[in-house]
């Protein structure tokens, strides 16, 4: 246990390390790649914080994505509003949080787990692009909104405006590392051994003292919140929203990075996101109708060859080299 | 002996045409032990499911230290104080013994026992760090008891807690319950004599969903009407 924490922490400063340096190294584009690889890294974070401790997936994540999006979107395009960007993040992330307690609530409450839960989610997603298609007087319709101005706030007397690649670059890397480190603590302690506990037996759980429904809900809330601050940062760094942003394409996506990564342990979906990302634009540019094909062999290879993800490979071999000691 | 824990009254359910239970009552004391036997089918675990709440009486009604507790959340019962061990050992499996009574401590309201005391109580002191899914089948049920003591009970009510233990563990289970026997109320649906005759105290026994004889275990043990039933004569 110890042993695994310390791991995750050398794992998680080398990676830190990597996002300092990056910079000197990089142009302004390869900058902004990064940096929205990072958004959906974050993305996937959250729903591995919700997937990895409660065993329970989430299949309409995108749909707080893009709740966050056009939050986000609507203020920060309504001058009306004073402290657009700052008003926007909240809002994004209230927004977001709300819908996963209305529709938590009633699943958890009641009693929906597993597969069924899974449905649910997934129509939830349809729903959510189908309203955002066509509610088209607020959302823009099949078009989407354009225009977003970037992130521009004041704080403590410093004016922090992130219309240039590198600040924007360090706000999301920093956003980024600061949650992912605060999930991780959240889920390593009290909270995400219960969370275990529930996922084994869930009404042993309950006949110990432990309000089941009540915690799978607030993780599930947190888990949205977070995707929905990650949707309002993507609309503001790529200054335009779409209903694909809610969609069943970036559901399925998300789930393939946190596959790919590692389940439960936030870190893993944040490089599986940046990688499958980076491999996506190299291949498209010589063929695209390649890349999905390339996708869903990757991913079938990995659920069959690594289940626990690319974080795993290094302790697998670690106990293949243990397994051949023991043995001679 | 004279305060009351838990008081069931005429309970009686039925599952569609299925009288399950039928007038049934229990009186159980502050820090008693009872036990419940009957043959298989006799309704030994729907009557504890009555008692702990999870299944509501179609008449009749449970009360602990007052409340009745007929249909409310399980983690609400179990923060009231009655603990509970289950059938089939549901222990947490990926987590620690440790981590296991972590969890178990963290549901109640007021645990007073250090993990220390709780590992050596149910002996699993060397065992801290393994794996709940790693242990043999009698440490399971020890793990799981250990449990059900970290919520610092009123009431522990055990669903055969010596099911598919060796003779040695059963005798091992019986000594570890009189032992805590002076601390909150016990109560045991049992279904090897052998581990009653250990415990020796007021005795219920069930058949066909109803009452065929109640008293102290020696009185019970030399029944016509009980051997009866238990050898299938009846």
């Amino acid at each position: 246990m110890i042993a695994r924490d310390r791991n995750w922490l050398l794992v998680f400063a080398v990676c830190a390390a990597l996002a300092i340096v990056y910079p000197l190294f990089a142009d302004g584009y390869q900058l902004t790649v990064i940096r929205d690889a990072l958004i959906f890294g974050l993305f996937a974070a959250s729903l591995d914080f919700f997937w990895g401790r409660t065993g329970i997936l989430c299949f309409g994540h995108a749909a707080f994505f893009g709740i966050g999006g056009y939050i986000m979107a609507l203020v920060t395009l309504n001058d009306a509003i004073p402290f657009g960007s700052l008003l926007g993040i909240a809002g994004a992330i209230a927004g977001a949080a709300f819908v996963a307690a209305i529709i938590g609530y009633f699943l958890f409450f009641g009693g929906i787990r597993g597969s069924y839960f899974t449905i649910v989610t997934l129509a939830m997603g349809v729903i959510c692009q189908q309203a955002a298609i066509s509610w088209s007087s607020v959302t823009g319709g099949d078009s989407g909104l354009i225009g977003i101005p970037p992130i521009e706030f004041d704080l403590g007397g410093t004016h922090v405006d992130l219309s240039q690649d590198l600040p924007s670059y360090i706000f999301v890397a920093s956003i980024v590392a600061v949650v992912v480190l605060a999930l991780w603590s959240i889920s390593r302690g009290r909270w995400g051994t219960v969370l275990t506990a529930i996922q084994d037996n869930e009404v042993r759980a309950a006949a110990l003292g432990h309000n089941a429904p009540l915690r799978l809900l607030v993780t599930f809330v947190l888990s949205a919140a977070i995707a929905g601050l990650a949707g309002a940062l993507y609309v503001c760094m790529a200054g335009l929203v779409a209903p694909d942003l809610s969609g069943l394409l970036l559901s399925t996506e998300v789930i393939v990075w946190v596959a790919v990564g590692g389940r439960g342990t936030l870190l893993g979906p944040v490089l599986g996101a940046i990688a499958i990302q980076r491999a996506q634009q190299t291949i498209s540019s010589f063929n695209p109708s390649l890349w999905p094909l390339l996708l869903g062999c990757v991913f079938v290879i990995i659920v069959f060859v690594l289940p626990d993800g690319i974080l795993s490979i290094y302790a697998r071999l670690k106990s293949l080299f243990k397994g051949g000691r023991q043995a001679q | 002996m004279s305060d009351v824990l838990l008081r069931a009254e005429n309970v009686g359910i039925r599952f569609g045409g299925l009288q399950a239970l039928e007038a049934l009552n229990l009186t159980v004391h502050d820090k008693e032990l009872c036990c419940i036997i009957g043959p298989n089918g006799a309704g030994k675990s729907t009557f504890l499911n009555v008692l702990t709440g999870t299944l509501r009486p179609t008449t009749g009604s449970v009360r602990f230290l007052g409340h009745d507790i007929g249909g409310l959340p399980l983690h609400r019962i179990a923060r009231l104080g009655i603990a509970r061990k289950f059938q089939i050992p549901s222990v947490f499996p990926s987590l620690s013994v440790e981590d296991n009574l972590k969890v178990a401590r963290w549901g109640a309201p007021s645990p007073a026992r250090p993990i220390g005391e709780l590992l050596d109580l149910v002996a699993l002191g060397n065992r801290a760090a393994t794996l709940a899914g790693g242990l043999a089948h009698g440490q399971k049920q020890w793990l799981e008891i250990g449990m059900a003591l970290a919520i610092e009970p009123r009431l522990l009510l055990l669903d055969e807690p010596t099911a598919g233990m060796t003779p040695q563990e059963t005798m091992a289970t019986a000594e570890m319950l009189l032992r805590l026997k002076g601390e909150f109320s016990i109560v045991a649906v049992e279904h090897d004599i052998r581990f009653v005759r250990a415990l020796n105290c007021e005795t219920l026994v069930l058949h066909q969903g109803r009452r065929l004889r109640s008293g102290p275990f020696h009185d019970i043990e030399a029944d016509e009407m009980v051997r009866d039933v238990y050898l299938g004569r009846r």
